[in-house]
């Protein structure tokens, strides 16, 4: 080999590793201004967000605020989906104190273990990562030695090994349940990627990082059994071009647990989730009612999920008025 | 040959024990033509290599080494190839491979182990013996010393 040929051109540019160091001094500096999940903030620094913004989204973040009434953000680093999920899914059983739904969900996670021990995973390659997430199932509840309340679960959700621990035990959950229903999962999976089902696992949901889709909400909705609303912030006007409803879709799962509005409800933002929280009933009263949209039906782009829970919105509410 | 290792803080609790289950589950059942040589270092394995038969790499031994960060399985452990490495159009003359499962695609579901039998596909899959083209360069720009994990690699196509 001849290590010492003449440097050529490539000496003026940076080096590999100092292009990274850049890249990591940036995320760095990103991780800095937000937290894996944020403080809880009215609905009113959207509004703020896009005050010099696209019309569409004015108009649409302006409806948004019928229905909901605040925002936690969560950091863009490509978990923002699991770390939604496990912080607005520990709030809510924090609030409801709802022992039986834990006792419920421990039940889904022993069959995916079951799962994944079928599919040839070693029991010590997941059970760190499920016995933390289990930890903090128990810590929502009250009257225990290590019960938290809300500002203790903020401050856990924003340790880094616990939230990468649980947000890799989700990936865990996700890619055991995409794998043990391959058949369902295949035709979607085939429309975002050329990959099988398993080579899909293996590089978009295993590795941290990977952002989630539809075929990973669902996955993980139907794994756990917890239903989820995703609220889609874009541009897409209804039929009429005129529309500026906001649309949501809700994953309920295949056992279907029968709930008006799901206990967990994130906002979509083309490539981001955050935390959103629904106004109280009373708040509600005034304000038309949605009606719950099957989630059964996956589809496979932002853009059908949009389009076709405007008809069904445009639906319900016409039976409603 | 450069075996520098980057500057490593010792292992978590949560690592080391992990680590110890990998290596009991190694010492029940190791990955076919691999052998762990023992010693009382758990954050730095050296691990023969023996090419499978009927292979371009058949009969030949080489070594791995690998060593594991403070938050492993959460970041990927750093694995080159020590003394003479493999001939072989991803695997550079300084041990460093082009594996996307070593970086980018790195999950923390995967194991030593798993590392093993897919580095030994890469091997067993090549149809010549040959350097990638841009290994002069490439080493020239490693002399610092400086790990496989701090270059962006560009992923070869999987067939080889």
């Amino acid at each position: 080999m001849n290590s010492e040929a003449g440097g050529g051109s490539e000496e003026d540019r940076p080096r590999d590793d100092e292009i990274l160091a850049f890249h990591h001094a940036i995320r760095a500096a990103d991780a800095e201004k937000l937290e894996f999940v944020g403080d809880k903030e009215p609905l009113s620094v959207l509004a703020m967000e896009y005050e010099a913004g696209n019309p569409v989204f004015r108009a649409k973040v302006e409806n948004l605020s019928q229905t909901y009434s605040a925002i936690r953000r969560a950091r863009g680093d490509g978990n923002c989906f699991f770390r939604s999920f496990m912080f607005s899914y520990l709030e809510h059983i924090l609030e409801t104190k709802d022992e039986a739904e834990v006792r419920r969900v421990e039940k889904n996670i022993e069959q995916s273990k079951k799962a994944l021990i079928d599919l040839g995973y070693q029991e010590f390659t997941f059970e760190d990562f499920l016995s933390i997430f289990v930890e903090q199932l128990e810590s929502v509840l009250p009257g225990r030695e290590t019960s938290v309340d809300i500002d203790l679960l903020v401050e856990k959700c924003r340790d880094r090994y616990i939230s990468d621990y649980v947000v890799m035990f989700f990936r865990f959950v996700t890619s055991a349940e995409i794998r043990r229903r391959a058949e369902f999962f295949e035709p979607f999976i085939l429309g975002l990627s050329n990959m099988s089902v398993q080579q899909f696992c293996k590089a978009s949901v295993e590795p941290m990082g990977e952002e989630s889709d539809h075929v990973h909400i669902t996955a993980l909705s139907d794994a756990l059994g917890v239903p989820i609303r995703v609220v889609y912030l874009d541009r897409s006007v209804g039929a009429d071009g005129k529309n500026t409803d906001v649309n949501h879709h809700d994953f309920v799962p295949t056992e279907g647990s029968n709930v008006d509005i799901p206990p967990v409800v994130l906002l979509y933002r083309p490539g981001h989730y955050d935390i959103l929280y629904t106004r109280t009933d009373e708040d509600l009263s005034h304000v038309g009612r949605h009606d719950k949209v099957t989630g059964r039906q996956l589809v496979k782009e932002d853009g059908n999920a949009a389009a076709q829970n405007v008809e069904e919105l445009n639906y319900v509410q016409a039976e409603a008025t | 040959m450069s075996t520098s290792t980057p500057p490593q803080k010792t292992l978590s609790r949560i690592a080391a024990n992990r680590l110890q289950k990998e290596l009991s589950e190694w010492q029940i059942n190791p990955p076919a033509g691999f052998r762990h040589r023992v010693t009382d270092n758990l954050q730095r394995w050296i691990i023969e290599v023996n090419g499978a038969p009927g292979t371009l790499y058949s009969s030949e031994q080489y070594q791995l080494q690998v060593d594991f960060p403070e938050n492993y399985p959460m970041e990927a452990p750093q694995v080159i190839f020590i003394q003479q490495p493999p001939c072989h159009p991803h695997i550079y003359s300084n041990g460093h491979i082009c594996l996307d499962i070593l970086y980018d695609s790195w999950s923390p579901a995967m194991t030593v182990s798993s590392i093993c039998i897919s580095i030994l596909s890469m091997l067993s899959s090549a149809t010549q013996k040959a350097r990638p083209p841009d290994n002069d360069r490439y080493v020239r720009n490693c002399r610092n010393g400086r790990s496989p994990k701090e270059t962006r690699w560009w992923f070869h196509d999987d067939k080889v």
